[in-house]
């Protein structure tokens, strides 16, 4: 009964922390429109907080900058559990126009921490990223914290 | 009071409720437009394996040309793969493609086709609308039809047009129709220079004889082209176009000379201060009046200025021609400015 209630509340509220490691914008900016009335995030129960510390789900954007190396495993440290990790765009995935010879970027992010669901396009469109997160983090979230709870008893 | 009662109204209304409790995004927002321009199409049969499209790709992993493995019947397929984790979407690979039709279709622009013109050609025609009276004249005598009518303006389509030059000669006005030669513009420049200077040198050389000129007498002379002719060669050697540019360039031209007699003058100094430029000054050491040649406008201010109509001022103009002797020369008329001259 109890667990069933955390299912509910799990994936009907999830927060969300924007983490740009490094990136052009192009992708932030996208996501910034999920916040217009046209996308309306909030309807969805998906709130940007801007603060790992409250998050459940981190959109990483951008190729890892050297700054970044050390960072990004702090904030996913401090996310608490259950989280997943959602890569927005080409640059967390492979780097994309970044990752020239002699370039100084570390992508892809899932050297660094574990990565859920990757959205591919240079940026792709607020309704994709809209689609992934909502397919993706309900369940996952769901999952994790049932996991999680097994682990405890 | 008034407000509250208008909440109530406003939230009791149906359309309100029923958009409260069943809040969704409109449908659209999950449409791309047409004009979006998304992940590349492969079309595997199209490709003849040239790698132009991963030579222009910006992004380093996205496109790869990959080949199937042969079977016993044909050679494996070469044709380019996106791995859409890297593409930007940018199209450049579509617009690349040289294959007919294309490997690659990405967005609108890869089928937009440049015209180009094939024929080559030292000239580029052109219609000069201030001069163009809009006879139509080479219109009718266009043999491809390159000269178009659009906004009442004549214009010729550089990708119909091929060169005959038929326009230019039945254009009844002289310079409406152009044909300009678009190559080697320095070198024209240089050869215009260069008659320019020789013809004013030639000029400078005569001053004793323009001094003599009345007010309503003409100085003629004649001056050999074949001189001028061999040297603009020696700067670019193409016969047609010295030729051309040599011969608009004199019969153009317009030069404004200015001279005095040393003897005449009598020092007053009043060119001096009213010289635009600061090319007059004079020589103390052996009382002289001096022009600078180099500084010096021909602007024709000293002339108007000098109270005893010592100094001179002439217009030289000049025609290009054949003499008797079929020989090709300049011949060069001068005569005395009819500016209001201040007589003593």
């Amino acid at each position: 009964m109890l667990k069933k209630l955390k299912d509910i509340v799990r994936k009907s509220s999830i927060h969300v922390c924007i983490v740009n490691c490094g990136g052009c914008n192009g992708c932030d900016v996208e996501l910034v429109a999920l916040l217009s009335p046209r996308y309306d995030l909030e309807q969805y129960g998906i709130y940007v907080h801007n603060n790992p510390r409250e998050a459940d789900v981190l959109l990483v954007t951008g190729a890892v900058t050297e700054q970044w190396r050390d960072n990004l495993r702090r904030i996913y440290a401090k996310t608490p559990e259950p989280k997943i990790v959602v890569a927005v765009g080409n640059c967390p995935q492979s780097g994309d126009v970044f990752a020239q010879e002699g370039g100084r970027v570390l992508a892809p992010v899932s050297d660094f921490i574990p990565v859920d669901a990757a959205i591919p396009g240079c940026p792709p469109r607020p309704s994709e990223i809209l689609e992934a997160v909502l397919t993706v983090a309900p369940g996952a979230l769901a999952a994790k914290g049932r996991a999680q709870d097994a682990r405890k008893d | 009071m008034s407000s509250l009662i208008w909440y109530i109204y406003e939230f009791a209304r149906k359309t309100w409720i029923d958009g409260f409790f069943d809040a969704k995004s409109k449908e659209d927002i999950a449409h791309k437009p047409d004009r979006f321009r998304d992940f590349p199409n492969v079309i595997k049969e199209n490709c003849i394996g040239c790698g132009s499209c991963t030579a222009s790709c910006p992004s380093p992993n996205a496109i790869k040309l990959i080949r199937d493995s042969d079977s016993e019947e044909s050679v494996g397929l070469t044709y380019p793969i996106i791995n859409k984790s890297s593409c930007i979407r940018c199209g450049f690979c579509a617009e690349v493609c040289p294959s007919t039709p294309k490997t690659l279709e990405c967005g609108e622009n890869h089928f937009i086709r440049e015209e180009f013109n094939i024929i080559p050609s030292k000239r580029k025609y052109t219609v000069d609308d201030y001069l163009c009276i809009r006879c139509k004249k080479c219109m009718d005598a266009c043999e491809v039809g390159a000269i178009e009518e659009i906004d009442d303006r004549l214009l010729v389509n550089q990708s119909k047009c091929i060169s005959c030059g038929k326009c230019l000669e039945t254009c009844p006005v002289k310079g409406a129709m152009k044909g300009v030669f678009v190559n080697n513009l320095e070198e024209q420049k240089k050869i215009i220079n260069l008659a320019v200077n020789t013809l004013e040198e030639y000029i400078e050389s005569k001053q004793d004889a323009l001094i003599q000129l009345g007010t309503d007498k003409l100085f003629l002379d004649e001056l050999k082209f074949k001189p001028i002719f061999d040297k603009s060669l020696s700067i670019l050697n193409d016969g047609e176009v010295v030729h051309e540019v040599l011969e608009d360039a004199i019969n153009r031209l317009k030069i404004r000379i200015i001279t005095w007699d040393g003897d005449d003058c009598k020092k007053c100094q009043m060119c001096i201060p009213d010289c635009p430029t600061g090319a007059i000054s004079f020589a103390s050491d052996n009382d002289t009046i001096v022009r600078d040649k180099e500084k010096c406008l021909r602007c024709s201010i000293c002339y108007q200025t000098c109270p005893f109509g010592v100094i001179k001022y002439f217009l030289a103009k000049f025609n290009l021609d054949t003499n008797d002797n079929d020989e090709e020369v300049i011949h060069i008329s001068v005569k005395a400015s009819q500016l209001a001259e201040r007589r003593a």
